[in-house]
């Protein structure tokens, strides 16, 4: 069965139904294209985006004779090089390999189960500003005293590092990025105006009043500032409480 | 007393922990990753396999370090003997798997509760039985809604039949419940559909039934001439095809035959002859069928 994710989509999208899995890689060789590593991302059953790399050197878990890691832990990961961020080609891959090794979704990690670090680096770009090398490597981790509350980390080379060349990539359609990309309202934080905290701690709102019609203010009143009572016309006795002794 | 060359004595037995960075490394920590935008040493990583491996640990280790440190300053919370640090939310942005799921429209009772204002409450599932002191199911195996069906002893009562048997009236009432349960289920799911389509339950459901109708009368040998007409049923016309007499006026054919000719001659200046149903009927297709992608 040969599937070429990038001539033909219809293989990946048959497996990526059947086996209801979201995230693919294809390895395969030829004269072309020798030693060809293609990771990938579904959304809906269809092809989101893919990238194309060949490696170039690889070592695998055996030879390193370290202490491998147990099964199941999730890795921290570390991206080396701004090109990280700038190349569109390694953003891709950056995302790709996030979702690839994120494993479960958890809020809560164990300290003591980081077990594992996969370092990516980005290689120094061609002579015609293409994309260099992507160095991926993993080690494990072993925490030391450090006198201090973190520890020390020392690291040791464990499983398969890769020396990676992108070849093509296949970025995802507009559209089909923002559907993929669209937070549920639930979700969404919801942004509360007018109110915020001071250093203290203490919650401050803000109240707004209406536009204020001066004239119509309920204010105390002074009979002295009466308008009728310059030029006695009205010289009517004022009624004027009077305690009755 | 110098205390300050014992601390740092202490101090240099430990390799440091500290990493500087000239641009400080960006973290999310909910996928425990760190982006590192520093420059790299290019001669370094273009150096021979061995030094740049070499190379390559360095900075892997000071990434390390830098998750470490930031991990150990998150808030904890011990559970059995490991202390789990509390991972913030992601901020990076991942796509999803599948499209968000479309919202289900409420059903009949969920419209009233909402005008009501009746809240949902949640229910423990299980119910305290007195006469067994356990806590037994709502519903299903050993539930305690089955309990009327099991009694050993039924009483009669006042102004029922004497030899009527009182299970299976009781059986009768609960299948009668069943089946309107699931009437009312699949009245939801029809006024779902219609719904969808734009178009009211009630509408729908009386345009399936002229359909039957049609049909129906369709299937009968005199296409429902005869059949007894319900109060208020439109004449329906044009189920039968009205051939001509085989045997009729020699002239009424010719002249109908060359009609023919002529139009056939006339054809191709002439527009094409339209079939008026044919064509209304697929502009009603295509507008209905824009109108429900729309929606």
């Amino acid at each position: 069965n040969e599937i070429h994710p990038f001539e033909d989509e219809t293989g990946i999208e048959f497996f990526a139904r059947k086996n209801d899995s979201s995230l693919f890689a294809v390895g395969m060789h030829s004269k072309k294209r020798p030693h060809n590593l293609i990771l990938g991302r579904t959304f809906n059953y269809q092809i989101l985006d893919m990238i194309e790399m060949g490696v170039e050197r690889c070592t695998t878990m055996q030879e390193h004779k370290s202490q491998a890691c147990s099964v199941g832990m999730k890795p921290l990961m570390v991206f080396n090089g701004e090109a990280f961020n700038r190349d569109e080609n390694l953003v891709r891959l950056k995302s790709i390999l996030l979702d690839l090794f994120r494993g479960e979704v958890a809020d809560k990690v164990s300290l003591k189960g980081l077990e594992y670090i996969i370092t990516v680096t980005a290689g120094p770009p061609g002579p015609n500003g293409e994309t260099g090398l992507v160095f991926f490597r993993t080690y494990t981790t072993s925490l030391k005293k450090s006198g201090l509350r973190q520890p020390r980390v020392e690291l040791e080379e464990m499983g398969p590092s890769l020396d990676l060349r992108i070849r093509r990539v296949r970025l995802p359609t507009e559209d089909m990025w923002k559907l993929a990309v669209q937070v549920p309202k639930e979700l969404k934080v919801v942004k509360v105006k007018n109110i915020s905290r001071d250093g203290l701690g203490d919650k401050y709102g803000r109240v707004h009043l209406g536009k204020q019609e001066i004239n119509k203010i309920q204010t105390r009143k002074v009979r002295a500032l009466k308008k009728n009572l310059d030029g006695g016309k009205s010289g009517k006795r004022q009624k004027m409480d009077v305690d009755t002794e | 007393m110098d205390v300050s060359g014992i601390l740092e004595e202490h101090k240099n037995k430990f390799k440091p922990i500290q990493v500087d960075r000239l641009i400080p490394t960006e973290f999310d920590l909910g996928l425990l990753a760190c982006f590192d935008m520093n420059m790299l040493d290019d001669n370094r990583l273009r150096a021979g396999q061995q030094s740049r491996d070499r190379y390559l640990k360095e900075l892997s280790r000071e990434g390390a370090q830098q998750m470490i440190n930031e991990l150990f300053g998150l808030p904890t919370t011990v559970d059995e003997d490991s202390v789990y640090a509390t991972l913030p939310k992601t901020t990076t942005v991942l796509p999803r798997e599948k499209p968000i799921p479309k919202e289900k429209p409420p059903t009949r009772w969920e419209k009233f509760a909402k005008i009501k204002g009746i809240q949902k409450r949640k229910s423990t599932g299980k119910v305290f039985d007195e006469d067994q002191g356990e806590w037994r199911r709502k519903y299903g195996y050993k539930g305690v809604n089955n309990d009327d069906q099991k009694p050993w002893l039924i009483e009669v009562p006042g102004k029922a039949d004497q030899y009527q048997d009182q299970y299976q009236v009781r059986r009768d009432e609960k299948k009668a419940r069943i089946e309107k349960n699931t009437r009312r289920n699949q009245r939801n799911v029809e006024e779902n559909v219609a719904v969808e389509k734009g178009m009211k339950p009630h509408e729908m459901r009386k345009r399936e039934l002229q359909k039957a109708l049609v049909l129906s009368k369709q299937s009968t040998a005199s296409l429902g001439k005869f059949d007894t007409k319900l109060k208020g049923e439109p004449k329906t016309k044009g189920l039968k095809r009205k051939f001509d007499p085989l045997v009729g006026s020699a002239d009424s054919e010719k002249s109908k035959n060359m009609d023919i000719l002529n139009r056939v001659a006339k054809g191709e200046s002439k527009a094409t002859v339209i079939n008026v149903r044919k064509a209304q009927r697929a502009v009603n297709n295509a507008k209905r069928a824009a109108a429900s992608k729309s929606k």
